[in-house]
């Protein structure tokens, strides 16, 4: 590798050391919070929305969105699909945390059906969340996940 | 002559049933005055409002609305959530930092718990700030409830003792033990596609909805612990104003406006109590003796709820137009609410005492001597 070449990769190299260090996740959705925080990490993609976010203006609440797991890369998720429950989903990751809230962040910025999504997650949410939640899916059993750090993974 | 006699009896033949059933009860209603009078010396309102120095702190009013009485005091503190003891004695309350702001769904974990005399006498701090989060008197007052996270904990107020732990079943705020302490009741998830008020069996966890699952919240007991008291918010209402109200009020037209109702312990008998199109209806309270309803409407002026119009609790107000009917009179209808009434044409439309602006009302029949 030529000299230029060569500071070329350490300044791409540099780039990505910063962007993780710094909190910005890079294009697989990898940061130092989503790969430390909860008890599981996954890939996923977001099924559907069901349904319209209620506004901010009275509630806060967590709404549970579903998943297709496309890779579990820490902890244990149980089944493919999975029922994730997101604080305040019309606020942006990076601002949507409050006195309330516990750690929740990130850095998506909209909540889009089809998107790809790096998420620390952590069990059970009657643990983290006390307050409204809608779950257009509480006639099926099984566990609700709640997102505590949610990446934007750029396809 | 004849004829004009004739157009006249025809206006107040026209009139008179339209503006008996439209008109607002107001200071000038010969019954609101009967209300009054009738609820004078029913012993006294409790409720937390703000102050001109901008704190929130707890006041008494006869539930006529006279002698006002700002019990607490305190320009560096809010006192927020006042509940008497069942026997009116004292009264518990959360108490936080002028510093801070009350949050409106989540005071009852804000600040200190404190217990009083019920004359806001002899205030004293039970444990410290965040803990004892969401209390509710036991039936004797020797006990409270308490809602964290991790389920509803039963103290002992004088060792402070956990005596008993118990899964909170997906309630998540305002909890409140039923006069003959055999049932908790709050709002709660894992029902429905929402939120809707449920009864909790103290002694074997069962559950049960009381109202729909849909926007329910702020639930309280009935004093013959069968009846609950709650808020409830149907969506989707039909619109009749083109949404003129809704554009006013910056609210999307399906979202509805909150409504006060009553459901027996099994949620099998659900009814309106008091609606109003234009404004939401909090903070239902029972009187001690089952006949009346104190309950809040949001302001009209800008037909925000509460909290929501410029930050939680209204900063530039001192919280929310307080109210009072009887009970024998529901449903009552406020305003012209052309929609409500068409779901609801059978409205008795009795008399409403407007009382002072406040938040979370609560109602004694003890007589308590002020001195302060």
């Amino acid at each position: 590798m030529s000299e230029p070449n060569r500071a070329f990769a350490f300044v791409l190299v540099l780039n990505g050391v910063l962007a993780i260090s710094c909190g910005q996740a890079g294009e697989a959705g990898v940061d130092h919070e989503v790969t430390s925080l909860g008890s599981a990490e996954v890939t996923a993609r977001l099924l559907e929305i069901p349904g319209e976010f209620p506004p901010n203006d009275l509630y806060d609440y967590a709404y549970v969105l579903k998943y297709r797991v496309e890779k579990v890369h820490r902890g244990k998720v149980l089944g493919e699909k999975i029922l994730v429950a997101h604080y305040n989903p019309l606020k942006p990751r990076s601002s949507v945390q409050d006195e309330f809230s516990g750690l929740v962040g990130g850095n998506l910025k909209k909540f889009r059906t089809g998107d790809v999504h790096r998420m620390a997650l952590e069990m059970p949410l009657d643990l983290l969340w006390m307050g409204g939640i809608f779950d257009k899916y509480f006639s099926q059993r099984g566990i609700r996940y709640w997102a505590i750090w949610t990446n934007l993974v750029k396809k | 002559m004849l004829g004009r006699l004739f157009i006249q009896t025809l206006f107040l033949l026209t009139f008179i049933p339209v503006s008996t059933v439209f008109a607002e009860s107001s200071s000038n209603d010969p019954r609101v005055a009967q209300l009054a009078k009738e609820v004078r010396n029913k012993g006294s309102i409790m409720y937390s409002a703000r102050t001109d120095s901008s704190d929130w702190d707890l006041f008494l009013i006869r539930p006529d609305g006279s002698n006002r009485r700002n019990i607490t005091n305190t320009p560096d503190f809010h006192e927020m959530g006042g509940r008497f003891s069942p026997d009116g004695k004292r009264l518990l309350y959360r108490r936080l930092s002028k510093a801070l702001k009350f949050h409106h769904l989540k005071w009852g974990v804000q600040g200190q718990l404190i217990i009083a005399n019920s004359d806001g006498t002899d205030p004293v701090p039970i444990g410290d700030p965040d803990e004892y989060p969401w209390a509710s008197w036991s039936p004797d007052g020797k006990q409270i409830a308490c809602l964290e996270k991790t389920g509803i904990k039963i103290y002992d107020l004088t060792t402070k003792r956990k005596i008993r732990e118990m899964g909170r079943k997906g309630i998540y705020q305002q909890l409140f033990w039923s006069p003959d302490g055999e049932l908790f009741c709050g709002p709660a998830n894992q029902y429905g596609e929402g939120w809707g008020v449920v009864r909790l069996n103290v002694a074997t966890g069962a559950v049960n909805s009381v109202s729909d699952t849909r926007s329910c919240c702020t639930g309280d007991w009935f004093p013959d612990s069968a009846h609950v008291i709650y808020s409830y918010r149907p969506a989707n209402q039909e619109v009749l104003d083109a949404g003129e109200m809704a554009q006013r009020a910056g609210q999307k037209l399906e979202h509805g406006w909150t409504q006060l109702w009553m459901a027996d312990k099994e949620g099998k008998e659900q009814r309106l109590v008091y609606g109003e199109d234009g404004r939401h209806i909090y903070g239902g309270a029972i009187s001690p003796d089952g006949k009346y309803v104190l309950f809040t409407r949001s302001h009209e002026e800008d037909l925000k709820v509460l909290g929501s119009a410029v930050d939680q609790l209204g900063a530039k107000k001192k919280g929310a137009p307080m109210a009072l009917m009887r009970l024998s009179d529901a449903p009552t209808i406020g305003g012209e609410s052309r929609a409500l009434r068409k779901l609801h044409p059978n409205t008795k439309d009795g008399p409403v005492l407007h009382l002072p602006e406040c938040w979370e009302p609560h109602w004694t029949y003890a007589e308590i001597a002020v001195n302060k």
